[in-house]
């Protein structure tokens, strides 16, 4: 269990295991033995291993839902709400800025150099980026385009949607995170029958 | 395909050095111009100022250029475009040929000939005939080739030659009919009839029945492994399709629905595998002396712990036993050093000027037994014979006795003063 250690501390404060944040372990946790292990581990604390529905990340649930657990759950959803439309823009301003055909997934790589370099000089895009930073979830105040961007970037950092592999170097990589966001977005429509006219496209797979 | 029949009968008819000096005049031709043909094939239309008039007309005549229309532009003929597009894999402009029928039906017709001038006993006919039933059969299996190559080519770069997904997703399916059409297309080769066709020349079943096969099944099996790889990408397009859409979607909604409300997933009965994460624990530990065997290390790690903290506690220490002394104290004792200077002054003017040769600062401080620093001694007698006023300084000398305090830096300290009266002045 002791070889565990660092894995669960981890995963017990919170942090999600994907295969860009931390390969190794993430490799570890696809063993089954491993994972019942440090289920077993987990049980006192009310805790347990879950995944994403494509199993591109993992990270600890409730074992059972207690009152606090509800609480805590109920409030960290509506934060997760929150940020849900600033988050989504930010996709598409990447996606639409670095002249991307798909959507970003876990696992691609941001330039903050390149993303800056191809804002610069799209006045329109620029506006929507200083739009998107002075979000409250972004809460950047700055005018400076530079600044801003840094500011978002930093803050997907702590919030685990990015990963930055050297600390001085400005690139990012996109982590399993944004897959669960996308699942939840999914979900949400799915669960509040949002009328999100894309179904005519959809028939016509093959 | 088109025009190089013309070309064989006409070889046929005139010696075959006529077909083969034009050939070689007209690659040449290719090859001299290539520079504005290329750019043709790129831009689609020849730049009819580029060459002078006879050379253009020299590649109309030689079926390079043509023009489709009285009012457009020149432009390159479907075969040369097509050989370009073959030549450079060119995907966007390269054609996959899957007319099985049609060459299957020449080939029936060749061989017919060819039987008819075997049958004739006419040798001569026979083998030519055979050459063009040969080239005609490489000709199927290396058009088969060449479009199993191209879907290749496309897969691997993932439709990369053009931009967007809906593009893809729509070369996708052009290469998928045009596969399937391959496939129907294979399945038009009946080969027992090509054995039929056949019959017991060797030479003709070795050509239309092994090497066909051979490389028709390899082909097939090539053709079903493209297929698959392309319903995969397709598959993939279509997910980042979806999901483009749906973050598109997603964000056009909540901005037009600001007030937008969720459920209350978290307190449902059952609650969504998706919504449960448990929150944070931050594992602290502290020190455990509870186990004898880690005293050592906990030891260990006590001694490495900075001890600068004691500095801070001794001046803490100190604190306490500092007093303020008394303002009006310290004004006291300045006034006291201030006489005493100026006792020290005014004893000089007291000497006798025989004795002029003035007086030492220190020996003053000396023999009144004065408690006075001698460093602050000296600094307030500077300061002041300096506070004097002009016309009272001007009755007295200061000496500053100094010495090298290192022969390096030529700093000087002052170690003394000596002080006497000007006795010019004084004395009258």
């Amino acid at each position: 269990m002791i070889e565990h250690g660092p894995l669960l501390e981890r995963l017990l404060a919170g942090q999600s295991i994907c295969a860009v944040t931390d390969e190794e372990a993430f490799r570890r946790l696809q063993d089954e033995v491993t994972r019942e292990e440090l289920n077993h581990y987990l049980r006192p604390l009310n805790r347990r291993l879950a995944q994403s529905q494509d199993g591109s990340v993992f990270f600890l649930a409730y074992q059972e839902l207690t009152t606090d657990a509800r609480e805590h759950l109920s409030r960290e959803f509506k934060q997760t709400i929150q940020s849900l439309l600033p988050l989504l823009e930010w996709m598409q301003l990447v996606q639409e800025c670095l002249g991307r055909d798909s959507a970003l997934s876990a696992g691609d790589t941001i330039k903050l150099q390149e993303f800056i370099l191809k804002t610069e000089d799209n006045q329109s895009l620029r506006l929507r980026l200083g739009q998107l930073a002075s979000d409250r979830y972004f809460k950047s105040g700055s005018d400076n385009l530079d600044t801003q961007l840094k500011l978002i970037f930093k803050r997907l950092k702590e919030n685990g949607y990015l990963f930055q592999p050297h600390k001085d170097r400005q690139f990012y990589v996109v982590t399993g995170k944004i897959e669960q966001l996308i699942e939840l977005v999914r979900f949400i429509k799915d669960e509040e029958s949002l009328p999100l006219e894309q179904e005519s496209e959809q028939e016509s797979l093959f | 395909m088109s025009e190089k029949d013309p070309i064989e009968k006409n070889g046929k008819q005139s010696p075959q050095s006529r077909l083969q000096a034009l050939g070689i005049e007209r690659l040449s031709l290719l090859g001299k111009y290539a520079q504005p043909l290329m750019q043709t094939y790129i831009s689609g239309y020849f730049d009819e100022t580029s060459v002078s008039e006879q050379a253009l007309d020299k590649l109309i005549k030689a079926r390079l250029l043509w023009r489709p229309d009285e009012q457009e532009a020149l432009c390159l003929r479907p075969g040369v475009n097509g050989l370009i597009a073959s030549l450079t894999e060119d995907e966007r402009k390269r054609q996959i040929n899957a007319d099985i029928a049609g060459q299957l039906d020449q080939i029936r017709t060749r061989v017919t000939h060819y039987q008819d001038a075997q049958f004739r006993g006419d040798y001569a006919a026979s083998e030519h005939h055979f050459q063009l039933l040969t080239e005609k059969v490489h000709d199927m299996t290396g058009q088969f080739s060449d479009a199993i190559a191209s879907l290749w080519n496309r897969l691997n770069s993932d439709f990369g030659f053009v931009s967007n997904l809906a593009d893809k997703i729509r070369e996708n399916e052009l290469a998928q009919k045009q596969l399937r059409r391959l496939l129907d297309g294979f399945e038009l080769i009946d080969f027992n009839e090509m054995i039929e066709l056949a019959q017991s020349n060797g030479a003709l079943r070795k050509l239309l029945v092994s090497q066909l096969q051979v490389s028709i099944s390899d082909h097939a099996s090539s053709l079903l492994e493209v297929q698959k790889r392309l319903v995969e990408l397709m598959a993939r397009f279509r997910q980042q399709q979806e999901r483009v859409q749906l973050i598109a979607s997603m964000t056009a909604f909540l901005k037009q629905h600001p007030n937008f409300r969720v459920g209350d997933y978290a307190n449902r009965s059952q609650v969504p595998e998706l919504v449960n994460q448990a929150k944070p624990i931050i594992a602290n530990a502290a020190i455990g002396l509870d186990r004898s065997s880690d005293s050592e290390v906990l030891a260990e790690l006590v001694r490495e712990i900075p001890i600068e903290h004691q500095g801070l506690v001794q001046v803490v220490q100190s604190g306490g036993e500092f007093e303020l002394v008394d303002e009006s104290l310290l004004q006291a004792r300045e006034q006291a050093l201030k006489e005493d200077v100026e006792n020290f002054f005014i004893a000089i003017l007291d000497t006798s000027p025989e004795e002029a040769r003035g007086l030492s600062a220190l020996d003053y401080l000396q023999q009144h037994r004065l408690a006075w620093d001698a460093e602050i001694w000296l600094f307030q007698v500077i300061a002041e014979f300096e506070g004097l006023a002009t016309e009272f300084r001007r009755s007295f000398i200061l000496e500053k006795c100094t010495r090298e305090l290192d022969p390096f830096n030529q700093v000087d300290i002052i170690f003394d003063l000596n002080l006497r009266v000007n006795q010019g002045l004084v004395l009258k």
